[in-house]
């Protein structure tokens, strides 16, 4: 039963289910409040990694400047991802509504536009071969814990993850913005009339969650140690499939389908090759929308 | 009131009769154009001129689904996929010919398609976007991982080119007349299916599925054949794939190119078949024309894609606009779920 | 005698709502059949229980004899019952030929054989222009055979409502529900649409009409079924339930 094989695999899940829970946060948060699928928040991925590696490489800063600069990187593309494949569908809006359907559900197709240009154009720059993050910023130092071997970054992407979600539980109960934020998730109209600038307030939630993604993306750099245009990819579908299995605009429910996930896939990696673990996150999506298709937490509704 | 009724169709079919002849020119243009190329004499330009038939191919059977049925497919590559590795297993492995992997391929797609979209076809909307999103993700893992049959990364060898019947039809000319031919063929296919009542009966689907089984039409089984139809084509075309290269990977079916198929479609038009076509041919041509500007071609895919939802919502000559029918599939969905549902539940914390 | 329309004991709960509770009612072959009630009487969902657009909570749906609740919509429209929808809903990108074209291709299916081969043997000939036929027909039954070409979008709001009659009378319908037919038309349209459906009725079509207000069915209708509250209170002749105490409570509450 306590086998420490399975001990260190379930540890080994519970750490890529985190490091999927941090894309899911950000994903879900933009979800959330505009009922659109951010396609490109695998790319503000991709874009915090490179923002980390580029600044490395060019000034060798401090591990928390690092860190800092992707955050703004990500800020920064949250911000003209919001104005470039966003802003422009609202005007096929009524001029009433904001979160008319037109708007939320047309952008799925120009954020997918929006993040082929930009790994593109990561790819034209800095080439599709796989760049290694220099060994002195890996958080990769082994740690033992009982029975089970971890690494540093384990505990970081564990305390980033619970970081998050406890600052994004402040802000949006405790502060005015978050306030902000869920009104217009709630009512855009009603939000509003009651004088909420809701222009801002999805422009804020586009470079909160983007920050969030860009952090993910620069954490997952130095933890695996590697930075190329593509690697936002299978971290932005498993950042929805934890998004659908939750369902679709609770956090909580995403992160701890995620950690489902996580776990699940290491323990696949038991018993089939490695490259077979994410027929699981597939699978599971699968099975998801056939049999819960309100998510594994979500409230009853009556038609999908 | 008699000029309008003059200018009423004589016969609701009239459209049917109006596709003989623009099929009758492409016809013509494929005939001509191995004249036209004779003066370069390079190998090249059949390479490309084929690329770009294959592609009309699978942006024309994805119109079917995506344009007509209305239905929202980012999987579509993986059907392809399966036929070129149906293509060329039964060809490195069991030495058959073309000939015999032509049909075989679209078959095997279609039954694969067929057995997948027997429980998803009741999805709707976005989740059926993300079930064919999974579906094609699947589909590649397994060409790239089950590595004792499809070889895996490394891909496989296609060591035949084409022949009819043991006729050798391999030179450049021939590889070119034969992927026209079968192209041109199945083309007009789709276009009989899509411009007949059966037509009628899928772009009712995608105007309100709802109304359309009010009409009789049986919607899920509808959209399961237009489904399976097209990733019969889609094995067709990677058939055609197979033998024309002579060598396939798993690169050649991911996400990304069913995402380009996507672009071809809406660029296009949806629900227009000649522009599918004509979106093919720009989203292949247009990059390798500007091959000279460096390898610009993806990063156009998704620039020529975001303006023409930006700025031609209905493509070049489409039926639906393309944020319209997003709308409709995802509305559906996220009118009842989300925060929006009026349950006063807002992001997160339930 | 069996009725064309057997309606016993259906009932529908959403949630903790009873929407209709327990109603039986029947429609005979030729009939033309009113339903009225007050707003929120349950009338849009007995209509969606019989043309099964919402399953029922409980009772039998019987048409022609044969037990149809449980039927998926396309099946119950297959056997011959046709309806139109309260809020138009036509298909705005396909020309009115096509849309009309939808209802004869329900009731007469054409398969994806039928359409690539279809043309090369005569039953596959047949049947097109069987189809063709009954669409030209019924665009000639509502008179817009003038804008057959014409994107369903682009048509003037009442000549819409035609449209969506047409293409449930493409199905060619042994019995036709019409919900709210009058809903958004002027007291002259409203008069041209009760001529219109008392001429369909003429040519032997079984009708009923859901309907709000109470005007146009009075005109027209033979008898009449009233629901409020999601049961019904009434079933009668016009005169009838012009009199009825329930009904005159129902529609205007206690008389104080």
């Amino acid at each position: 039963m306590f086998d420490p094989y399975y001990l260190q695999q379930l540890a080994i899940g519970l750490s890529l289910g985190m490091t999927y829970a941090l894309m899911a946060i950000g994903f879900t948060l933009i979800f959330g409040v505009l009922n659109v699928v951010n396609f490109a928040h695998g790319e503000i991925y991709t874009l915090g990694a490179f923002a980390g590696l580029v600044l490395i490489s060019a000034t060798a800063p401090p591990i928390v400047a690092v860190i800092l600069g992707a955050l703004a990187i990500g800020a920064l593309a949250g911000f003209s991802l919001e104005r470039i494949a966003f802003k422009p569908f609202r005007r096929f809006t009524d001029e009433a509504s904001l979160k008319s359907r037109a708007m939320r559900e047309s952008t799925l197709l120009s954020s997918l536009a929006v993040s082929i240009v930009v790994r593109e154009a990561l790819e034209i720059v800095f080439g599709s071969q796989m760049r290694s993050v220099p060994f002195e910023y890996l958080i990769n130092t082994p740690v033992r814990v009982g029975p089970v071997i971890l690494v540093t970054g384990d505990f970081i992407i564990f305390g980033v993850a619970a970081a998050m979600l406890i600052g994004l539980q402040y802000l949006l109960t405790r502060t005015r913005v978050g306030l902000a934020i869920r009104a217009v998730s709630n009512n855009p109209l009603g939000a509003k009339y009651v004088g909420i600038d809701t222009d801002r307030t999805i422009i804020t939630t586009f470079v909160v969650g983007s920050m969030m993604g860009a952090a993910a993306g620069i954490l997952m750099g130095l933890y695996y140690g590697a930075v190329f245009p593509a690697m936002g990819f299978t971290p932005g579908i498993k950042a929805f499939v934890a998004m659908v299995m939750g369902g679709l605009s609770s956090i909580p429910g995403a992160v701890i389908c995620a950690l489902i996930l996580g776990i699940s896939e290491s323990m696949a990696t038991t018993f089939v090759s490695s490259g077979w673990s994410d027929m699981v996150a597939y699978g599971f999506l699968i099975l998801t929308l056939i049999f819960f298709p309100n998510g594994l937490f979500g409230a009853r509704r009556e038609r999908v | 009131m008699n000029a309008f009724e003059n200018a009423a169709p004589a016969d609701g079919l009239t459209r049917r009769r109006g596709l003989l002849v623009p099929a009758l020119i492409l016809l013509l243009v494929f005939a001509a154009l191995p004249a036209l190329l004779a003066g370069f004499d390079k190998g090249y330009f059949y390479q490309i001129a084929n690329l770009a038939l294959i592609f009309v191919l699978l942006s024309a059977s994805m119109h079917l689904v995506t344009g007509v049925a209305g239905l929202l497919h980012l999987g579509h590559a993986a059907f392809y996929g399966v036929g070129a590795y149906t293509a060329a297993l039964l060809t490195s492995k069991l030495g058959l010919g073309f000939t015999v992997t032509l049909p075989l391929s679209g078959l095997v797609a279609a039954l694969v398609a067929f057995l997948v979209a027997l429980p998803t076809m009741r999805l709707v909307s976005i989740y059926f976007a993300v079930a064919t999103l999974a579906i094609g993700q699947m589909l590649y893992l397994v060409m790239l991982n089950w590595v004792d049959f499809t070889k895996g990364p490394n891909g496989v060898i296609v060591s035949k080119g084409f022949e009819l019947f043991g006729f050798s039809l391999s030179g450049r000319l021939g590889a070119y007349y034969t992927v026209a031919a079968v192209v041109t063929l199945s083309v007009i296919a789709i276009g009989r299916l899509s411009h007949s009542y059966y037509g009628n009966a899928l772009r009712s689907i995608r105007e309100d599925d709802q109304c359309a089984d009010a009409m009789g039409v049986s919607t899920v089984r509808l959209k399961m054949e237009a489904f399976t139809l097209s990733a019969f084509f889609a094995g067709i075309a990677g058939s055609l794939w197979a033998h024309m290269t002579g060598y396939i990977s798993p690169g050649d079916f991911k996400f990304s190119e069913s995402i380009l198929i996507l672009a071809m479609v809406v660029v296009g038009g949806l629900g227009s078949l000649p522009g599918a076509v004509i979106g093919a041919l720009l989203l292949i041509l247009l990059p390798e024309g500007l091959r000279a500007l460096g390898d610009f071609r993806n990063i156009m895919v998704g620039l020529v894609m975001f303006l023409s939802i930006l700025l031609l919502p209905k493509g070049l000559l489409g039926e639906v606009s393309a944020l319209r029918l997003v709308r409709r599939q995802l509305g559906a969905a996220w009118r009842n779920t989300g925060p929006a549902n009026g349950k006063g539940e807002g992001i997160g914390w339930r | 005698m069996t009725h064309l329309l057997e309606i016993r004991n259906v009932s529908r709960r959403f949630g903790g709502v009873q929407a209709v509770g327990d109603v039986t009612a029947h429609v005979n072959e030729g009939e033309l059949v009113g339903l009225i009630g007050p707003n929120g009487a349950g009338k849009t969902t007995l209509f969606n229980l019989i043309s099964g657009f919402t399953p029922l909570s409980g009772g039998t749906v019987a048409f022609a004899g044969r037990t149809i609740s449980g039927l998926k919509p396309n099946q119950v429209a297959r056997l011959g019952i046709s309806r139109t929808f309260q809020n138009l809903r036509v298909f705005p990108n396909m020309s009115v030929f096509d849309n009309v074209s939808v209802g004869a291709v329900g009731a007469l299916p054409q398969g994806a054989f039928g359409a690539l081969f279809g043309g090369l043997h005569r039953s596959g000939r047949d049947r097109s222009a069987e189809i063709s036929r009954r669409t030209w027909e019924a665009l000639e039954a509502v008179g817009l055979t003038h804008v057959a070409a014409e994107l369903a979008a682009n048509l003037p709001y009442g000549q819409r409502k035609y449209l969506e009659i047409a293409r449930a009378l493409a199905m060619r319908p042994r019995f036709l529900i019409l919900d709210e037919p009058a809903a958004g038309l002027n007291d002259t349209e409203t008069r041209d649409l009760a001529a219109f459906i008392k001429r369909l009725h003429g040519q032997g079509l079984t009708v009923m009409l859901v309907e709000h207000d109470m005007t146009l069915v009075m005109g027209i209708c033979q008898r009449i079924l009233v629901l409020a509250s999601g049961r019904k209170i009434a079933d009668g002749t016009p005169d009838a339930i012009r009199t009825d105490a329930a009904v005159l409570e129902a529609y205007l509450g206690v008389d104080e």
